[in-house]
């Protein structure tokens, strides 16, 4: 019993029996996910997207736009303006919409609406799936100051 | 000529001797208890006391004794099995079954004259991924067995019952991390002294 003494080897073992659980438990949610993702496929659903310029002149909205379910913020930005976008490994970023460019201080932002107020958006948004009814924007805002404020 | 057989392998039980009337007694008790503790927990889906009692076997007598335990007691299981009976999938079992004891006896010719005094729970957290380990590798075997079996694609056969498959493996790390070395201790103190599985 003396290699019980070496605790490097029963955490070795045990993150061992982590790792293959979760690896199982992942291709699990994958395999989910791809049978789900074919079902609903075909299905149309229907959110909000609002434009803010930032140039006072308020909010545009563009009211329950019809699209695919399984789309993304991109596809959904994409149906309602003329989009400039670079991909890289973390997802999409938005670099104009309508002419509107990326200019320091002002960044386009996304934000999602929720019982609580607008949510600011934690992924690329091609990485986000819009949900029925959702409502959702862009806010071009001044980015100096973290976390930005939220849309009026 | 029993008689010296028996006491021979019970002076040391990893000599390769003739299965005698002790051996078989063994392994007839314990597929009973495997096959028993089955029947009675038919409700509960993966969370089995026979891959213990296998390795159990293997443990205390070796593995030609275990591995026969694992292969037995799928034998009479599998035949009278009220979830079903798939021949290809009962084969399978039956010799995966066995892993428990071949591991077992793998592990008790180190440890079986070990004592656990001071370091019980870094021995129950070993004899855990003990119990896990093999679990994944029966998992494994029964379900490409199933998915050629059933023409299920591997990948889905394999990935698609992975809750079950953990759960399984989950429930045997957590029943041999308890149930080990106490039972262990125990046959050391009081079982082995009286050189029925000898240290």
């Amino acid at each position: 019993m003396s290699f019980l003494r070496n605790k490097w080897i029963l955490i070795a073992l045990l993150t061992l029996c982590w790792a293959i659980a979760t690896s199982f438990l992942a291709g699990y949610y994958y395999l989910q996910y791809n049978d789900l993702s074919a079902k609903v496929r075909g299905v149309i659903i229907s959110a909000s997207l609002g434009i803010d310029y930032g140039n006072g002149s308020g909010i545009i909205w563009h009211n329950e736009t019809r699209m695919n379910a399984g789309s993304t913020l991109l596809n959904l930005t994409k149906l309602v303006a003329h989009v400039n976008y670079t991909k890289s490994l973390s997802g999409a970023s938005i670099d104009a919409i309508d002419g509107v460019s990326n200019s320091y201080p002002s960044w386009w932002m996304w934000w999602s609406s929720s019982t609580n107020g607008w949510v600011l958006g934690s992924v690329a948004c091609d990485r986000y799936v819009v949900g029925e009814n959702e409502t959702l924007l862009w806010y071009f805002q001044d980015i100096t100051t973290y976390p930005p404020t939220p849309p009026p | 000529m029993a008689e010296s057989l028996n006491k021979g392998w019970m002076d040391n039980p990893t000599r390769r001797t003739p299965l005698n009337t002790f051996k078989i007694a063994i392994i007839a008790t314990l597929c009973a208890l495997s096959i028993g503790t089955n029947y009675a927990l038919i409700g509960v889906s993966n969370i089995k006391f026979m891959d213990f009692i296998v390795f159990f076997g293997g443990f205390c007598f070796g593995s030609t004794v275990g591995a026969s335990i694992g292969v037995l007691s799928w034998l009479i299981y599998g035949l009278i099995n009220p979830l079903g009976f798939v021949p290809q999938v009962w084969v399978a079992t039956m010799f995966a079954e066995s892993i428990y004891g071949l591991v077992g006896g793998v592990i008790g010719t180190k440890l079986r004259s070990s004592s656990f005094q001071g370091q019980r729970l870094r021995a129950s957290v070993f004899f855990a991924t003990v119990g896990f380990l093999p679990t994944v590798l029966y998992d494994l075997v029964t379900n490409i067995v199933y998915a050629f079996s059933f023409n299920v694609p591997l990948v889905v056969a394999v990935f698609t019952g992975a809750p079950m498959t953990v759960l399984h493996e989950v429930a045997n790390a957590a029943i041999f991390g308890v149930c080990t070395v106490p039972l262990i201790s125990v046959l050391g103190r009081n079982i082995m002294r009286q050189r029925i599985c000898p240290s």
